[in-house]
């Protein structure tokens, strides 16, 4: 082994408290990362899951004028034919009035947003029917699953109880119709349906007027990757007809897009926490540079050159950089492996969607690495640009 | 050579006019009292410092002409030094203090077997895996001395190799290094203020105020060449 290399390993071992402050300082700030990944990253993830599995499906297909006139039936079809498809079910959205009595008090709603639901077919593409706490989900014509906060803003609506809706047809028309409330409907972080209401799609058809009508085709892929290429592959096919296809990124952007502003703003705080390591290597170091003022004397004093020094305090920061890096990654993804066995979550909010993102942690140790070698670097310097009669007079 | 430090009014005369030569194998004393300017002279043979004016050669070698580098190389392969602190670096044991010379000069050489024979000639082949910081003084000198021979300099530096010593180890640090002088034909430049513990040596000369002087004691005739 090169003298140097050994020298420096030495030095640091025979300086424990050092090497465990400066290995601390980089493991620490690789752990912020990775934690800040797992919350925000899986916050976003999981944001992202429920609005694919409750509203957008991998696909999603609209009309770009009104509602789709295509038999719903021919395009669910078109999409189960693909290997790559799972299903793909119809939906249909509107808004209602509705009127409850409870207790004999009266209460109305308007403006509620109704979604249309293939029972058969939905559950295999959405996990929506999962949400639905007490109850069940739709299974009649006459059935309403009811989001929890319509429910409450409704007086408290039970499983059981009617109420009363008011559409608006295609033709202007108020049409009244009553349900029986067959289940609550309530999510985890509230990206479900716990605003809405949903019933069976044919009835929804038929209050609007839109018999052969579908609002949207929700498409779930047992290959989610390869979803920008089956809506291409779609739009291709009907080319003649004003469908839109979307994949879930483009689908919830609206939703997403500040979100994703927010976790670039968390992800530059944690690599400014990375940057705060890296100036308490460079104390560290200058303390170590101190510290050995008289040996470096010694050293110059037998023979060593400056270059001899400079690597010296380089591969300290190497050494540093490359426990601290081995330290923080372990910590980092022993953390992300609880929050993921776990199903993280915090205070009944969403569970986080946790994932292993390999290239983001390889990326974030090499950092750490490289700037524990760069905060090396001017003590390193200093290190060298001692004079060896004036570095032994040093106790 | 002359060294000067500071500047104008506040500059002080170190070293002045001050010549001489060393043959091989002589063991020269350097005597003089305390900040007569005799640390300063080594530090400029030992090519650790830079004369304000005058020349040093070692082997025939204008050092003066070096550039850092140069000096470093040098350093490591013509002088051993040994100091009054014996100045071991702690985080090594003393088998690789003795050996660090010879691992900056990077040669091929068996290195091992030559630090083991000087570690069995300075009496410390059974210290050689101690961490250098878990010796005594004395010993610690030895693998000072020891270091210093490693790479065979043309010439060995000791500034006060006894000055932090009991009388009993510091006799036995001057046998040494007599004996060393005899056996190897190794020269030594000794810097002391107590030159009875030396007893008889080659050549001895006085700094006293920057000057040089031949012998034990003022004589009125400064150092040309000798």
């Amino acid at each position: 082994m090169d003298y140097r290399v050994h020298l420096a390993k030495r030095m640091l071992t025979n300086k424990k408290g050092s090497l465990i402050g400066a290995v601390l300082a980089v493991s620490i700030g690789i752990l912020v990362i990775h934690v800040n990944f797992v919350i925000f990253q899986g916050l976003y993830d999981a944001i992202v899951r429920d609005l694919k599995d409750y509203r957008f499906g991998d696909i999603l297909v609209t009309d770009e004028e009104n509602y789709i006139d295509k038999a719903d039936i021919a395009l669910i079809n078109w999409f189960e034919r693909i290997p790559e498809v799972e299903a793909a079910t119809a939906r249909m959205d509107s808004s209602a009035s509705i009127n409850a009595t409870n207790n004999g008090k009266k209460t109305e709603e308007f403006r509620i947003p109704v979604v249309g639901v293939d029972p058969l077919r939905d559950t295999h593409v959405s996990t929506i029917h999962n949400t639905v706490g007490d109850g069940q989900y739709v299974f009649a014509r006459n059935s309403i699953v009811l989001g929890s906060r319509v429910a409450r803003d409704l007086g408290d609506i039970q499983v059981g109880d009617d109420v009363k809706l008011k559409f608006v047809s295609r033709y202007g028309e108020d049409k009244l119709r009553r349900f029986i409330v067959t289940g609550i409907t309530s999510s985890a972080g509230g990206q479900g349906l716990d605003g809405s209401a949903v019933v069976h799609i044919d009835t929804l058809r038929s209050l609007l007027g839109r018999t052969d009508e579908t609002g949207a085709i929700l498409v779930k892929l047992n290959d989610p990757t390869k979803a920008v290429e089956i809506k291409d592959l779609f739009l291709r096919s009907f080319p003649t007809d004003d469908f839109k296809a979307e994949t879930i990124e483009e689908s919830a952007e609206a939703q997403l897009s500040g979100f994703r502003s927010g976790i670039a703003l968390i992800n530059l705080i944690g690599y400014f926490g990375m940057m705060s390591s890296a100036f308490a290597i460079v104390t560290i170091q200058m303390m170590l540079v101190s510290s050995k003022t008289r040996e470096i004397g010694i050293m110059r004093a037998i023979g060593a050159k400056r270059k001899d020094i400079l690597i010296i305090f380089i591969v300290q920061g190497m050494i540093i950089g490359v426990i601290g890096a081995a330290a923080g990654t372990a910590l980092g993804l022993a953390y992300t492996f609880y929050a993921k066995e776990t199903k993280m979550e915090f205070q009944g909010s969403l569970a986080l969607e946790v994932t292993y993102n390999w290239e983001k942690t390889i990326q974030t140790a090499l950092t750490s690495f490289v700037l524990a070698i760069v905060a090396s670097i001017y003590p390193a310097f200093r290190a060298t640009r001692l004079l060896p009669v004036e570095a032994m007079r040093s106790v | 050579m002359n060294k000067i430090y500071g500047e104008g009014e506040t500059a002080v005369n170190a070293l002045r006019d001050v010549s001489f030569s060393v043959k091989k194998g002589e063991l020269l004393l350097i005597v003089g009292s305390s900040g007569s300017g005799k640390s300063t002279l080594l530090n400029m043979i030992g090519l650790l410092d830079r004369p304000t004016s005058g020349k040093v050669f070692l082997d025939g070698i204008d050092t003066t002409t070096l550039n850092d580098s140069e000096l470093s190389s040098f350093r490591n392969s013509k002088l051993g030094f040994v100091f009054q602190f014996a100045n071991l670096l702690s985080d090594l044991t003393v088998l690789e203090n003795i050996l660090l010379p010879r691992k900056i000069q990077r040669t091929n050489e068996s290195t091992v077997d030559d630090a083991k024979k000087l570690l069995r000639t300075v009496g410390l082949e059974k210290q050689m895996n101690n961490r250098a910081n878990k010796i005594s003084g004395g010993q610690a000198q030895r693998a000072a001395i020891a270091r210093g021979l490693i790479n065979s300099p043309s010439i060995v530096l000791a500034d006060e190799p006894t000055g932090n010593l009991d009388s009993v180890t510091a006799e036995i640090i001057v046998q040494l290094m007599k004996s060393l002088v005899k056996k190897l034909g190794q020269t030594f430049i000794i810097v002391t203020h107590d030159k009875h513990q030396f007893g008889d040596v080659d050549r001895i000369i006085t700094i006293k105020d920057g000057h040089a002087f031949e012998g034990e004691e003022q004589r009125g005739m400064e150092v040309a060449a000798s």
